[in-house]
């Protein structure tokens, strides 16, 4: 018997579920809906990165917060990213132009 | 917490405000404090107040109930009349209706240690939103946000680095921090604090809180990330003969050779003495020539730089 040592770089869609505490059936949808970056090895089997994680997790709490459905969520953490890049690049001028 | 404030003020609705009204408030506050919306650590106990606001004045029964017992309303027995209730609490704070049980001479006594507000909501996010009142089933643990600070340092302790204590105020809750300044951080840099940002919901993990660096202006040194740029005052002789002059910087005095011949403007590089770069190399000090003249000239030196005037046939500018 040999253990794996190492923390597996990437999850597999039960390890996933347990750790995001969703149903397989959900997290298989939001692959579909392309709200979370899902990877399907030869086997057909969907891995996730472990940094998908947070991105379900930031969705949870927007589902949460504002009652929108996952169409909507998409949009939404689209432009938060966008206006994250946005704010960096802001911040990173007003330094330059002090 | 802030056990003062009533469900109202954290609305900002009037008392008899109607629930369209509430409903329009709430969801106001909820887009501008919702954790993954607003970075500010402060933001995140704004939505939650708000969140248990709503929570208590959208349903017209609980409100009925929190107007007539205030915020203890849920430790009242369901059979208990209002106006007994309000009799019982008589004194000088009666018709308040939000704030704490006082002891009152009825027999009703709570403390406000008794209640946990925690324990009732079961958790921000796990309990009110997977409350049945939205049709959904209960949602799982739902990890924190990570929040976002801003703590100004001095170009010296960014040159230095070190151990340095942060206060994040908001909304009269100081949280500090002992925080590693690594050597060398440049504007903009995202400090991380693992574990310090936004509550999990039902044990799940805490988000991060990211201190962002700002440097404060400095009154003699300006920073281009690593790279340094300090002035370097000379006399008119010391730029046109040459020099080696001690330099202050962040690091201890240097010594910079200056070449014969420098004008004002002239960068002199001193390789690797800006900001250290714990992950490779570190930036440059450019010391900036300035010529400087006495205000008032000597007898001696008025004679001489006359003498010099006659002497000389530089024209700064003439055209090259």
């Amino acid at each position: 018997m040999s253990y794996v040592i190492v923390r597996a770089a990437r999850l597999s869609l039960e390890e996933f579920a347990v750790l995001s505490g969703l149903h397989p059936d959900l997290i298989r949808r939001l692959v579909a809906l392309g709200l979370i970056e899902g990877h399907r090895d030869a086997a057909g089997a969907l891995w996730f990165s472990r940094s998908e994680l947070a991105a379900v997790a930031r969705m949870q709490r927007l589902r949460a917060g504002f009652a929108l459905n996952y169409a909507a969520i998409g949009l939404v953490t689209d432009l938060l990213d966008r206006i994250a890049v946005l704010e960096a690049a802001l911040r990173a001028a007003q330094r330059r132009g002090r | 917490m802030a056990d003062g404030d009533d469900f109202y003020q954290i609305l900002g609705v009037p008392r008899d405000a109607s629930q369209e009204d509430i409903q329009r408030a709430y969801r106001k506050l909820a887009r501008t404090y919702h954790p993954d919306v607003n970075h500010d650590p402060g933001a995140e106990d704004r939505f939650k107040e708000a969140s248990e606001a709503y929570d208590v004045l959208s349903d017209p029964q609980t409100r009925r109930r929190y107007d007539a017992f205030g915020r203890d309303f849920r430790q009242v027995p369901e059979d208990v009349d209002p106006e007994t209730w309000r009799r019982a609490r008589a004194g000088p704070r009666a018709g308040a209706g939000a704030g704490a049980g006082r002891g009152g001479p009825g027999g009703f006594s709570f403390s406000e240690d008794d209640i946990d507000l925690d324990d009732l909501l079961g958790g921000i996010f796990g309990g009110r939103f997977g409350g049945a009142r939205r049709g959904r089933g209960p949602v799982g643990p739902i990890p924190g946000a990570d929040q976002e600070a801003e703590i100004e340092l001095t170009v010296e302790e960014a040159y230095r680095g070190g151990r340095r204590s942060v206060t994040l105020s908001s909304d009269g809750t100081r949280r500090s921090f002992d925080v590693t300044i690594p050597a060398g951080v440049t504007d903009g840099q995202r400090i991380r604090l693992a574990g310090q940002g936004g509550r999990g919901s039902d044990g799940a993990r805490t988000g991060d809180l990211y201190l962002i660096v700002r440097i404060a202006p400095h009154p003699r040194y300006r920073l281009d990330g690593r790279d340094l740029y300090v002035e370097l005052r000379l006399a008119p002789w010391e730029a046109a003969l040459g020099t080696s002059a001690a330099l202050d910087t962040p690091g201890g005095e240097v010594k910079v050779k200056v070449p014969a011949g420098t004008s004002s403007g002239r960068r002199i590089r001193l390789a690797g003495r800006g900001l250290p770069n714990p992950r490779g190399k570190a930036g440059d000090l450019y010391a900036e020539a300035r010529i400087m003249v006495p205000a008032r000239l000597s007898r001696a030196e008025r004679r001489l730089f006359e003498q010099l005037a006659a002497e000389s046939d530089f024209d700064p500018r003439k055209q090259r």
